[in-house]
């Protein structure tokens, strides 16, 4: 059978206008259902004709879904609150610098009025070869198109790959990872809370998978506690052109000091593995040392530590090297905002 | 020109009002009734023979109401040239629709159906069988010995050994295993040429240089991306095709529709009055446009095809990526003594697009070497069309020499913007391949040292020359100048207009109009030689039933020039209509009257124009148009016997003579700021300045110098086209991952200038300015960049940050520089 | 400045045969199209079952100021919408995909890709498209000013996109420089490659915004 493109197969419409009938949509529809937020993301696999669901819950009318609310020096961030809202709210900005500074920085200011936070923590991978719906391991076929001697990877894994080397895109990811942010998962009657750091997914864990929502689950609310309230922030994206690109990689890390010593730090790199990854191990190396020039550098030794680049993203390598460096060093902000 | 108030003036164009309400409307903004809607099925293979197809389940759809298969396709036709010429059609050329598609994405069969969802569908119950052919998408890979071949004919246009006179065909060509010995150094291999010429003693030249340079470079292959995708709407009345489509030429357009679909040209109505970007692409139209034309008449219904920007990355265009190897000899003083080209260009696997061959003209036009060799090959790969693109072969050329002149002014100390001004053009500047008879051709003028001189100034270069490579913090800066050249007019087309009893004037335009406002801006020199104010100026464009003359493709910056002439003679013709009808009304001679404010007068006898309108329609004739010249094109004609008897006539063809060959030049200049920790870089600052003659609309014309120049930049910042060499098959297919440059990725000041000398062989003075400033923008950015970093940084572009950053980390360059595709 | 009915303006097919053949369709309250253009049309229009969240198909969208009564498919996108069923097709498709801006339109003063948002998630917005800036009279909205002053633009295809962005932007940044007003629109992109002549004119409109601001 041929294939086309771009016109979307036609499906069922529900806009649920509270969130229990959304839940109960879900509920109803399970596995058949898709979530669209702002679509920025999911629209795309409909023209594509990739995703034929029969059923689709839009939530751009669960007015509970949306805003930003302070929470004991901390902020919750509905799921279905646009980039540009999170990028301009006052408090973002005052005390957690880095969540604005990414939001700011994402695609486009169209894009960014109507992406969620939500969809843009939980969008998929812009692996070229898997988004044209070649049958790979994360399409559940069984072999990487992107792992290949003539492949074009200049986008993918230096690190964590396992079989499949899609990277995680998203801008915001980091930086939620880096303020030690918590999601809300509801379904059905259910709530859970999942840490950031494992809200995404490697695919060792789940290779069809960034993340760990599953059928009928409704990411309601992004928790940011106050713990980074007020830290010093760096965040900095690298990409080829200053509208639109994802990232190649860019970094997010939050820096407690003290008496010029760092007393807690978090540090956080995204579109370098198929999660955006903690550093851990850089994030101990550091703490307690002088934050200065040899910190910085021994961070960016220490987080390149185990990477396998491909023929065509060995850039990535000194890119998340100097950036960490910067991250650790603080300072300069982002790069381009 | 005596009297410039229209010429060399700004004024508001007479699409701008429509265009900035959103009732300018572009071929898919037309609605018919009963309109039916056209999708295509695109080979999902590099090169495959379709083996069979089952179109029954689509076609028992309800609303499905035709497929169109490429056997149901016109033959291809011969086209018979201006001049009686005919040229036979060549059987291996782009159609609409194959069964043996030769990239993937192009269409193999379209589907109408009363709505594009059915469409859709329909194509998705089409059951097709492929049978893979043998493909390559990387024009080095095939030239391999054994290597693939794109077509099973070869992978080359030539002709064959035996008949050395006869039709280009399609055969192999093949670069033996000792022309491959410097490959793995990243140098260009020079095997067997398919073109050579030279002039001069070139080894000569090397022996006594100071200096030689050999340097290959890469230039990137990049999408048109026109931002109207090239969708067209067609129904017949009246035994007649009407069709809403885009060009780049009205008038030309019709002719190769006609062609396409074995009609005459009476047959055809093309309604085009606003066409959403070109770039070359669609010169004559599309060839695409025969799909919804055929399918109409198959339904007998209007029939719409909607291209999505998928569809557009596949056949709208792609510039052709050309590498070269350039070997330079340099005197001390920084002059070119002797040089020696090679290019390699690919193409698609249909006709071959000559930029790799044409390429070294303009390399020896605008660098005036002493000696010169040049050599050139194309090959054909299994990927989509390479079409002109603004400054096609030019752009290449000065791709592959701006950074051999940059290293050799670095290397022999001399100053950047001084090399290029000591081996600049001037004048009646020569430049080859020679002609038949030895002599090399020559320029009608050039100013680009004078170009360079206001540049240098007005840019700061010698403060900004003064900080390049020096580091603040991670960030260094550098400074870069480039030079650029095209042609910049052609001539021999007609102008046509009627001055009405009512006073006003009735231009006929045949331009198709791309926003360059030319279609316009060439008539104002008509109206200020017959004093008319523009108000009463109106342009008729955009509809061919309207009676349009012959006139160029707006392609090739040749519309500025060609038409100005032609809109120069033809006023003077009315002028001398005009004194004559005077005379003859008045009394006198004719010679002793003057046409200006709208009148006609000798100092102390006057007639308005109106009156001299209603006086030509009586006296009929020639003044009339009822009579016309012999030599103007057989379509103006037709045009002007349709408009005759309606006022005072102003037609002919532009034969004014022309010395030299018509070329336009720019100087370019950029700074930069490099992250030297990321590789990502900043055009801080962009500035360009123009030599092409007369300037007719100061703010088209800046629109087009920094325009086009940043349409260049996008060869140097991020541009590119991205194939998987195994599968053959795409990989960036949308402009999120091709990359056009963004109103971010340049600067926020940019400044444009012009020498405005008139050229001295054309009578308004004018050239055209589409082309040459494409060339200035790429190339500027890419010597500021090797004017901070260093040379040999960069030796293929687009200069992305990963290829930066991997040189910079290892002290040496990094790039696969002769991989096509990635 | 010139208007449409100025001589040196013509615009459209003139044998009158064909004008009639062909639709006018930008006038503002003309008829909803009946036509199923790109999707099929609902079988039966009220045939749905409104159950909790289950949308209707026939809605009313407000566009330029007018409720317009309008079929809407669930999958239909705004772009197609104002494109087809409402005959606005001053709103431009470069892309379709949120990579070009020539679609974007105001929804509720915000800029949008129309491209991207399914017609049903506006049912409650006010949007504004290219043809609904000018005053009733004709008078052109300051952007639009500025670009007809500054001869911003070439094929213009772009245009519609750019100016509803910069309309957008300057409802929140009335006095913004160049530089920002860049970030502003940088939503948009345009293959003439025209930016600096666009800033220009876009600035110049935000200048006269300004001006008709103060009245
Ligand atoms: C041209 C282009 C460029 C882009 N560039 C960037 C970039 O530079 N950086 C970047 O970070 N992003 C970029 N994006 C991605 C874009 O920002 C994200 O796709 C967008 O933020 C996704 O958010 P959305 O609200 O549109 O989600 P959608 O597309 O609607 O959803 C995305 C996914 O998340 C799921 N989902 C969303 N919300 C929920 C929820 N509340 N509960 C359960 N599941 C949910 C959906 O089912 C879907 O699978 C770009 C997108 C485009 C089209
Ligand atoms: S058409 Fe919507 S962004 Fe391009
Ligand atoms: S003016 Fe042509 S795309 Fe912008």
């Amino acid at each position: 059978m041929a294939t086309i493109h771009d016109v979307i197969a036609p499906f069922q419409l529900f806009q649920p206008t509270n969130l229990d009938d959304a839940l109960d949509l879900l509920d109803e529809h399970g596995e058949a259902a898709m979530v669209i937020a702002g679509g920025m993301d999911s629209l795309d696999w409909l023209k594509d004709r990739l995703r034929q669901p029969q059923v689709v819950v839009e939530l751009s009318q669960v007015s509970e879904l949306r805003g930003i609310r302070e929470v004991d020096g901390g902020l919750e961030i509905g799921a279905m609150t646009t980039l540009t809202e999170v990028a301009e709210h006052p408090a973002v900005i005052d005390r957690f610098k880095i969540l604005s500074d990414a939001a700011a920085l994402v695609a486009s200011p169209q894009i960014r009025n109507q992406g969620t936070l939500g969809g843009n923590i939980s969008q998929d991978t812009r692996c070229t070869y898997y988004r044209r719906g070649w049958a790979c391991y994360r399409a559940g076929g069984n072999t990487c198109y992107a792992d290949t001697p003539t492949a074009i990877n200049r986008e993918h894994a230096i690190l964590e790959a396992s079989r499949c080397v899609a990277v995680n895109p998203s801008d915001t990811a980091p930086a939620l990872i880096a303020l030690d942010a918590e999601m809300v998962i509801r379904r059905g009657g259910r709530e859970r809370v999942v840490e950031a750091d494992d809200y995404f997914v490697g695919p060792d864990t789940d290779i069809r998978h960034l993340n760990v929502l599953e059928p009928r689950d409704l990411l309601t609310t992004i928790r940011i506690p106050a713990t980074w309230a007020g830290a010093r922030f760096y965040f900095e994206k690298v990409r080829d052109r200053m509208v639109w690109d994802f990232p190649l990689v860019n970094v997010a890390s939050a820096v407690r000091e003290s008496g010029g010593r760092i007393v807690d730090a978090r540090v956080v790199v995204g579109a370098v593995a198929a999660r955006p990854l903690r550093l851990r191990a850089v994030e101990r190396a550091v703490t307690g040392q002088a934050l200065d020039e040899a910190t910085a550098e021994r961070a960016g030794e220490i987080a390149i530590r185990g990477n396998r680049p491909l023929r065509y993203n060995g850039y990535k390598v000194p890119l998340m090297r100097n950036l960490v460096r910067r991250a650790v060093r603080g300072g300069m902000g982002a790069s381009n905002a | 020109m005596g009297d410039t108030r229209l010429v060399g003036q700004n004024y508001t164009t007479p699409d701008l009002h429509a265009k900035v309400t959103g009732r300018s409307k572009y071929a898919e903004d037309f609605r018919v009734d009963g309109m039916l809607f056209a999708k295509l099925l695109l080979s999902p293979f590099p090169h495959a023979r379709v083996r069979s197809v089952d179109t029954s389940a689509a076609e028992a759809m309800p609303g499905v109401r035709a497929i169109l298969r490429a056997s149901e396709l016109p033959e291809p036709a011969d086209t018979v040239t201006d001049l009686g010429e005919t040229i036979r059609a060549n059987p291996l050329s782009e159609r609409a629709l194959t069964d043996e598609p030769v990239y993937a994405g192009e269409p193999v069969l379209a589907v109408a159906a009363v709505d594009e969802e059915t469409a859709a569908a329909a194509i998705e119950a089409i059951r097709i069988d492929f049978e893979p052919l043998e493909f390559v998408v990387d024009p080095l890979v095939s030239l391999r010995p054994g290597g693939p071949n794109p077509r099973e004919q070869g992978n080359s246009w030539g002709r064959p050994a035996g008949n050395p006179t006869g039709p280009l065909v399609v055969q192999r060509l093949e670069w033996s295993e000792a022309d491959w010995s410097e490959y793995a150094e990243g140098r260009l291999p020079a095997g067997t040429p398919q073109a050579q010429w030279s002039y001069g003693d070139v080894e000569a030249g090397f022996a006594a240089a100071t200096l030689v340079l050999d340097e290959t470079f890469s230039t990137p292959n990049t999408q048109h991306h026109v931002l109207e995708p090239r969708s067209a709407l067609a129904y017949w009345r009246d035994g007649k095709l009407y069709m809403h489509a885009g060009t780049q030429s009205a008038v030309q357009t019709v002719a190769s529709i006609a062609r396409w679909m074995r009609l005459d040209v009476s047959e055809v109505v093309l309604l085009t009055e606003y066409t959403g970007g070109g770039f070359g692409s669609r010169a004559t139209g599309a060839v695409i446009y025969t799909i919804p034309a055929l399918l109409a008449r198959k339904t007998n219904a209007p029939v719409m095809m909607r291209i999505t920007r998928e569809e557009e990355q596949y056949i709208g265009g792609i510039r052709p990526g050309v590498h070269g190897r350039v070997k330079a000899g340099f005197a001390s003083d920084g002059r070119l003594v002797a040089l020696d080209v090679f290019t390699l260009g690919e193409n698609h696997a249909y006709e071959a697009q000559g930029d790799a061959i044409s390429s070294g003209r303009i390399i020896s036009l605008l660098y005036q070497p002493q000696a010169m060799r040049f050599r050139g090959a194309t090959v054909l790969t299994n990927t989509p069309p390479r079409r002109a693109q603004s400054q096609p072969g030019g752009l290449q050329g000065v791709m592959l020499m701006e950074p051999v002149m940059s290293k050799a002014a670095r290397q022999l100390g001399i100053d950047q913007v001084e090399i290029r001004r000591i081996n600049a053009p001037a004048g009646k500047a020569k430049f080859g391949p020679p002609a038949g008879n030895g002599e090399l051709q020559y320029s009608t003028s050039s100013f680009m040292r004078e170009a360079l001189a206001r540049g240098s100034e007005m840019f700061d270069w010698e403060t900004r020359k003064a900080r390049s490579g020096q580091r603040q913090g991670s960030k260094v800066r550098g400074a870069g100048v480039a030079v650029s050249s095209f042609v910049g007019g052609s001539v021999g087309f007609d102008g046509l207009f009627v001055i009405r009893p009512d006073g006003r004037m009735y231009v006929q335009s045949g331009v198709g109009n791309l926003g360059t406002e030319s279609y316009s801006d060439v008539h104002r020199v008509a109206a200020e030689m017959m004093g008319m104010p523009w108000e009463k100026v109106a342009i008729i464009w955009g509809d061919t039933s309207q009676h349009l003359p012959w006139t160029c493709v707006s392609g090739g910056s040749q519309t500025t020039h060609a038409m100005s002439r032609a809109a120069h003679a033809a006023a003077s013709d009315a002028i001398a209509k005009a004194k004559e009808i005077a005379a003859r009304t008045l009394g006198g001679n004719a010679a002793s009257y003057r046409v200006a404010n709208e009148r006609v007068s000798d100092g102390t006898r006057t007639m308005t124009l109106a009156e001299v309108a209603r006086r030509a329609i009586a006296l009929g004739g020639k003044y009339d148009g009822h009579e016309l010249p012999t030599n103007i094109n057989r379509v103006t004609t037709v045009a002007a016997s349709a408009l005759a008897g309606r006022g005072l006539m102003g037609v002919a063809r532009d034969d004014y003579g022309r010395d030299g060959g018509t070329f336009s030049f720019v100087a370019g200049f950029a700074e930069v700021e490099v992250d030297v920790e990321t590789g990502q870089y900043q055009v801080l600052d962009y500035m360009a300045v123009g030599d092409s003659g007369t300037i007719i609309h100061p703010r088209a014309y800046g629109g087009q110098v920094l325009g086009r120049g940043v349409l260049g930049m996008g060869h140097a910042l991020a541009q590119k086209t991205v194939y998987d060499q195994h599968y053959g098959l795409p990989v960036a297919t949308r402009l999120y991952q091709s990359r056009p440059p963004t109103i971010l990725d340049v600067p926020r000041n940019m400044k444009w200038e012009a020498v405005n000398l008139p050229d001295p062989e054309t009578p308004v003075g004018a050239r055209g300015i589409g082309e040459a400033p494409v060339g200035a923008g790429a190339s500027a950015i890419l010597n500021a960049l090797a004017a901070a970093l260093g040379d040999d940084v960069i030796r293929r572009a687009p200069a992305t940050l990963d290829n930066l950053l991997m040189a910079l980390e290892h002290g040496r360059p990094m790039q696969e520089p002769l991989t096509a595709h990635i | 400045m010139s208007n449409d009915d100025a001589p040196t303006t013509r615009s459209g097919p003139t044998s009158l045969g064909r004008r009639t053949f062909i639709k006018g369709v930008i006038a503002g309250g003309v008829a909803v199209s009946s036509a199923a253009y790109l999707f099929r049309q609902s079988p039966t229009l009220s045939g749905q079952t409104a159950r909790a969240g289950g949308v209707e198909r026939l809605v009313t969208l407000n566009v330029n100021g007018q409720d317009r009564r309008v079929d809407v498919a669930p999958q239909e996108t705004m772009a197609t919408t104002l494109r087809y069923k409402l005959g606005l097709t001053g709103t431009k498709l470069g892309c379709d995909r949120a990579e070009c801006g020539a679609c974007t339109v105001l929804v509720d003063g915000v800029p949008r890709y129309s491209c991207s948002v399914l017609t049903h998630t506006v049912r409650s917005s006010d949007i504004t498209t290219i043809e609904g800036l000018a005053a009733p009279d004709g008078t052109l909205h300051p952007v639009q000013q500025g670009v007809i002053e500054e001869q911003g633009f070439q094929c213009a295809y772009c245009m519609s996109g750019f100016i509803m962005s910069a309309v957008g932007f300057l409802r929140q940044n009335p006095n913004p420089t160049r530089e920002e007003l860049a970030h502003g629109v940088s939503g948009n992109l345009c293959r003439c490659q025209d930016y600096d002549k666009i800033l220009t004119a876009l600035h110049r409109g935000a200048e006269l915004s300004r001006e008709v601001a103060r009245g």
